[in-house]
């Protein structure tokens, strides 16, 4: 599957900035079933400085300033990413939970560190009994890792509801879990939290969702968001990606983008600009599957 | 003095004593001492020290009180005896704290780096993953090694067997040098032949290091930048970094001082932005970039880790050396110190064990009473005294719970050395914070330190502003001591300059402010003075016509409540005496006379380093003075305090006028005094004249009193009081220098040479609205707006003033705007 995608985010201020600094997390990184083979980045006004790096991940992060007057920001991203199928996978033939667990502790992960890292609590997500007690009817003893994942996607799609107005960036897991609704990187981080809650290494993947339209009705053009959902590491399997928001494990319509601990580690846009007063901001993205003409 | 001064005094039991190895055995550093010290007589002694107390306490090197920060002057006590160590003993100590120095830095480097140190588990990955002051930006995984610990402070102290032992290690930032260099200085000026014969090492050869160090890491050692980034003023170590940066010649910045442009690190001078290579960091690492650890602060420079990881400028220390400070690292150096220098330490620290390995855990259970439980993460400013507290069931629960969060360590019995009260000798526990620079490829520890000691052995462990006393640390030679100093060397010419386009925008800013403060409390004071001195003069209130109208104007000008004014005055006169000392040290409400002389001191303080010390010692000292104290007749002692504050005002406006270089620290600052006494004088004769005082040679004696022209214009008039000739000395006169014209002369002086870019052609805002100021009053006919008033017609008078009330805030403004553009608080984007 091949994809066009259109990411374009500006922020207005209600007075001019003499300047501003960014860090992005736009380009998709390649994955070992995703092929990012053109990534383009245009910012209005014009970058004074701006270099690519990547992360403690791997990630690619677009670091950027703004010198001069400026009342607000343009960023526009466009990549082109191909997909391949996912993988067969059999669900009941995955390792029993806890030996993945067991597979995951410092000793037995030492030499790989990036894993280990992932069972431990990060900035948003923070392990509680709260969250072990949410995932625990997911987790019988014995059962298989992708059982039990598949089972915890379908109870977090069942028991919250997508609301865009009830929580903020900074709602805690704890607070979410009484409002029992959300967006999809409250659903990530709670999926996340659950996994780590009970020893497994979860990490969080930012990324694009291919949006069907009803059925007779064409795409509707920048109606897609940038979306998120929640990976879990199956010992031999490798990280298997889950979408809590979609109840499903991701297939050909999911594109990422990076992937970290929790949503601060790879925030697609953050700045800091001096001055400025108020500010309002807007994001519009297309995901262009390449059968489709763009628009 | 001799061996007797000593006489009474003994160590504690159960301790080493650093002077007597037994009753009556001098130790051999101490024999030197009291060699010495023979033939000063005890009361010789004694008046030395107090001495150097006070010329510490003036120099106001001491640590805000945490408890009461405006106590800023919490005075510093330096001991009279100093800690005598001998060349042999520190030879040891040195060689172990570079030894140190060099495996912390190792670990460090590792844990930001490959990580093979956790990998091969020789420091468990939990421990650095779980440590909140590791985060993820500071790491450079595939970056060639590069030192990250380029100054180090290490807390030790001696064991009953007489061993050193290292407490705790201060990677962020230690603080300190700079009380250790200043309690030297003290100690040089009371007992300089003793210094001398004692051969004592020179704690400046250690600065040098610390220049040539810091030079190494800019491109072009020959032309290194560096800045001092300091915390915001007022906190903790603000002082103490003032004193360094001037004494290692370095200008003080703090966050909002610095900028990244371009990816390269700028410091934002009236000038414009001045290049910098090197950052001395003070703050915490995570204070210090607001883009990329946003998570963790708001303070900072936006874009520094950029600058850093791609090169364009180092700090000193690099960030996140202060995870190092934890004291869970303990548990693992000896161990650590083995593996990456194949050698054991050669100081050990104290023994500790972290409770998130389950065998230590069990240990440090079954002995929670005896050993001090510690948080594993420490991070710096962070007060962990609270543990001392809890009961062992509470330690245990604690533990338990948590395990990985913290550590516990054995207690050491810390040496005791004698302190003196200045009539008698007693003992003290000793800690004592050594410090240790990078040099290329090792480290050079400096010879002494930072003594603390204290009477009782809890305090000392908790923080550097723990202890009663400081001592210094003299480290006796075994050779000749070499004399250098951090001047250049004679034989190397230097280029000539004249200051200062390199002045931080910040530091223009207050003394801008500095300026239009000092002339404020001026004013305000003469005024208040000029009613108090009436309100207790022996004549009758009734008989004295003008006071009513002056106080009237203090009303008009918001000094007491407006409605106050319009009883009769025999009423008031009581309530009066009592309002007005409240009203005038109200330090709460802004304008007030206590809120002005307040806030000068606070703005003087931020540019300590930039002002001498003995304008800095009348500030301090206006500052402390001009405070209410408890008494009967709280009138009179406002009258004392307020008569006295002028006094000092004056001093300072003398140390203005002719202890400053003319830089454009100095233009900023006497800009703003010139504007504020045009709007001072402009405010008064308005007050004066809206409450009917124009006509009334009673109230124009007054005006001409607060404005300091009474005699000149008794010289020329005698005791004829009308408005016009009082208009005219108070107005256009210019050579009256408490003039309006005169003040606007120099404005729009400094407007002209106030440093901006040359291609913007003509005048600038601010010159233009100061010289058309200066038309304006130049043109004023003051007999003809005095006559017109006589007649009725208010105004002429009452236009001029509105013109100049309204252009000097614009003007005021616009150097703002052009000069001050480190203003605006950096916010962050919204994210989706």
């Amino acid at each position: 599957m091949k994809y066009t995608i259109k990411h374009r985010t500006w922020y207005a201020y209600a007075e001019a900035a003499p300047v501003c600094h960014n860090m992005l997390h736009l380009a998709p990184r390649d994955m070992p079933r995703q092929v990012c083979s053109d990534y383009r980045l245009r910012i209005v006004p014009e970058p004074a400085f701006i270099m690519r790096r990547t992360d403690w991940f791997g990630n690619f992060v677009d670091y950027f300033s703004i010198e001069g007057s400026h009342n607000g920001l343009e960023v526009l991203s466009q990549s082109i990413v191909r997909l391949s199928p996912p993988p067969k996978l059999t669900p009941s033939e995955s390792l029993p939970w806890e030996a993945v667990v067991r597979q995951s502790t410092p000793e037995a992960s030492a030499a790989d560190l990036s894993v280990y890292q992932l069972t431990l609590r990060s900035p948003r997500v923070r392990p509680s009994v709260q969250l072990r007690d949410y995932a625990l009817p997911s987790f019988v003893a014995g059962r298989p890792l992708l059982e039990a994942i598949i089972d915890l996607t379908a109870r977090i799609h069942r028991d919250f509801e997508f609301d865009p107005k009830a929580t903020t960036v900074h709602t805690p897991l704890e607070e979410l879990l009484r409002l029992r609704r959300g967006v999809c990187q409250d659903f990530a981080h709670l999926a996340i939290g659950c996994v780590r809650s009970m020893g497994l290494p979860g990490r969080y993947v930012s990324g694009y969702l291919r949006t069907t339209p009803p059925p007779g009705k064409p795409r509707m053009v920048g109606a897609d968001a940038s979306h998120a959902w929640a990976s879990v590491h199956c010992g031999p399997l490798g990280w298997i990606d889950f979408d809590p928001t979609n109840n499903a494990l991701i297939g050909e319509s999911h594109i990422s983008i990076a992937w970290g601990r929790d949503y601060s580690d790879v925030c697609p846009i953050q700045g800091v600009f001096v001055g400025g007063g108020e500010h309002s901001m807007g994001v519009n993205v297309d995901v262009i599957p390449a059968d489709e003409k763009a628009a | 003095m001799d061996a007797t001064l000593f006489s009474g005094y003994a160590g504690a039991a159960g301790s080493y004593d650093e002077v007597f190895s037994a009753p009556g055995e001098l130790r051999p550093a101490w024999r030197r001492f009291i060699e010495a010290t023979e033939g000063l007589p005890r009361s010789e002694f004694g008046r030395r020290w107090e001495q150097a107390q006070r010329l510490l306490q003036q120099n106001s090197l001491a640590y805000p009180d945490p408890k009461d920060p405006r106590a800023r002057s919490h005075p510093w006590e330096l001991d009279a005896f100093p800690l005598v160590i001998e060349a042999a003993e520190w030879r040891g100590v040195a060689a172990a704290l570079r030894q140190r120095a060099t495996l912390l830095d190792m670990v460090l480097q590792d844990v930001y780096g490959p990580q093979a140190l956790i990998k091969a588990g020789h420091l468990p990955a939990e421990a650095i993953f779980r440590h909140p002051g590791f985060l993820l930006p500071y790491c450079r995984p595939g970056a060639p090694p590069q030192r990250i610990l380029h100054v180090y402070g290490a807390d030790v102290a001696r064991s009953p067997d007489g061993r050193w032992w290292v407490l705790d290690d201060r990677c962020e930032s230690p603080s300190g040098a700079g009380f250790a260099l200043q309690n030297r200085i003290a100690m040089s000026r009371m007992l300089p032949d003793v210094i001398h014969e004692c051969r004592v090492e020179r704690l400046a050869p250690y600065f040098i290091s610390v220049q040539e160090h810091l030079a190494r890491l800019a491109p072009d050692r020959e032309r290194a930048r560096v800045v001092w980034l300091s915390q915001l003023a007022g906190s903790a170590n603000y002082f103490e970094d003032a004193f360094l940066a001037r004494y290692l010649g370095y200008t003080l910045a703090e966050a909002g001082d610095l900028a990244v442009r371009q990816n390269k690190l700028y410091l934002k001078t009236l000038g414009g932005l001045s290049p910098v290579d090197v950052l001395l960091r003070r703050p915490n690492s995570e204070n210090c970039d607001p883009l990329e650890l946003s998570d963790a602060s708001s303070m900072g420079v936006a874009g520094l880790l950029q600058c850093l990881r791609s090169n364009n400028a180092a700090a000193a220390n690099g960030l996140g050396s202060g995870l190092l400070e934890s004291p869970l690292f303990m548990a693992f150096l000896p161990q650590l110190s083995e593996t990456l220098l194949g050698e054991p330490l050669l100081m050990p620290n104290v023994a500790t064990w972290w409770c998130g390995d389950p065998k230590s855990k069990r240990y440090v259970l079954s002995r929670v009473s005896e050993l001090a439980i510690r948080p594993a993460y420490r991070r710096r400013g962070v007060n962990d005294s609270r543990l001392l507290e809890l009961s062992r069931s509470e330690l245990t629960a604690m533990i338990e719970a948590n395990p990985t969060a913290y550590v516990a360590q054995e207690r050491v019995r810390r040496s005791t050395a004698p302190v003196w009260s200045g009539q008698e000798v007693s003992h003290s526990y000793i800690s004592l914070r050594a410090f240790a620079v990078s040099t290329k490829d090792n480290y050079e520890v400096m010879p002494g330190g930072l003594a603390r000691v204290s009477a009782a052995l809890g305090p000392l462990d908790v923080s550097l502003l723990e202890g009663e006393r400081s001592k210094d640390t003299w480290v006796l030679s075994e050779g000749p001591v070499s004399s250098v100093t951090l001047l250049s060397a004679p034989d190397e010419p230097l280029a000539l300059r004249r200051g200062g386009v390199d002045l931080p925008s910040r530091a223009a800013e207050h003394f801008f402010w500095l300026g239009r403060q000092s002339v404020r409390a001026e004013s305000l004071g003469k005024l208040i003075r000029a009613v108090a001195l009436r309100l207790t003069s022996e004549q009758d209130a009734e008989r004295i016509p003008e006071l009513q109208l002056l106080i009237r104007v203090l009303a008009e000008l918001g000094q007491i409540e407006p409605g106050y004014v319009v009883d009769e005055i025999k009423v008031q006169m009581p309530a009066l005496e009592k309002l007005l000392p409240a009203a005038v040290f109200d330090e709460k409400t802004p304008g007030t006379l206590r809120a002005t002389v307040a806030n000068l001191a606070q703005l003087a303080a931020t540019v300590r380093d930039l002002i001498s010390l003995d304008t800095w010692r009348i500030i301090r000292e206006l500052n402390d003075e001009f405070q209410p104290t408890k008494s009967d007749d709280g009138f009179l002692d406002m009258l004392v305090k307020v008569d006295g504050l002028l006094a000092s005002l004056a001093a300072l406006t003398g140390q203005f006028a002719e202890g400053m270089t003319r830089t454009h620290a100095w233009r900023f600052l006497d800009f703003g005094r010139r504007l504020e006494r045009t709007l001072q004088a402009s405010q008064l004769i308005r007050a004066v004249v809206a409450e009917g005082g124009g006509s009334d040679p009673a109230a124009l004696e007054s005006l001409l009193e607060v404005s300091d022209s009474l005699m000149t214009y008794r010289s020329r008039y005698y005791s004829r009081f009308q408005l016009g000739a009082v208009l005219d000395l108070l107005m256009t006169d210019e050579t009256n220098p408490r003039s309006m014209a005169f003040q606007l002369v120099e404005c729009t002086s400094h407007a002209a040479q106030l440093p901006r870019e040359s291609v913007v052609p003509g005048q600038i805002t601010e010159e233009r609205l100061a010289a058309s100021l200066l038309h304006l009053i130049r043109r004023t006919d003051p007999q003809s707006i005095a006559k017109a008033y006589e007649a009725g017609d208010e105004e002429p008078l009452d236009s001029l003033l509105t013109t100049i009330d309204t252009t000097l805030p614009k003007l005021s403004d616009a150097v703002s705007h052009r000069y001050f553009f480190h203003s605006g608080s950096a916010q962050r984007l919204a994210r989706n």
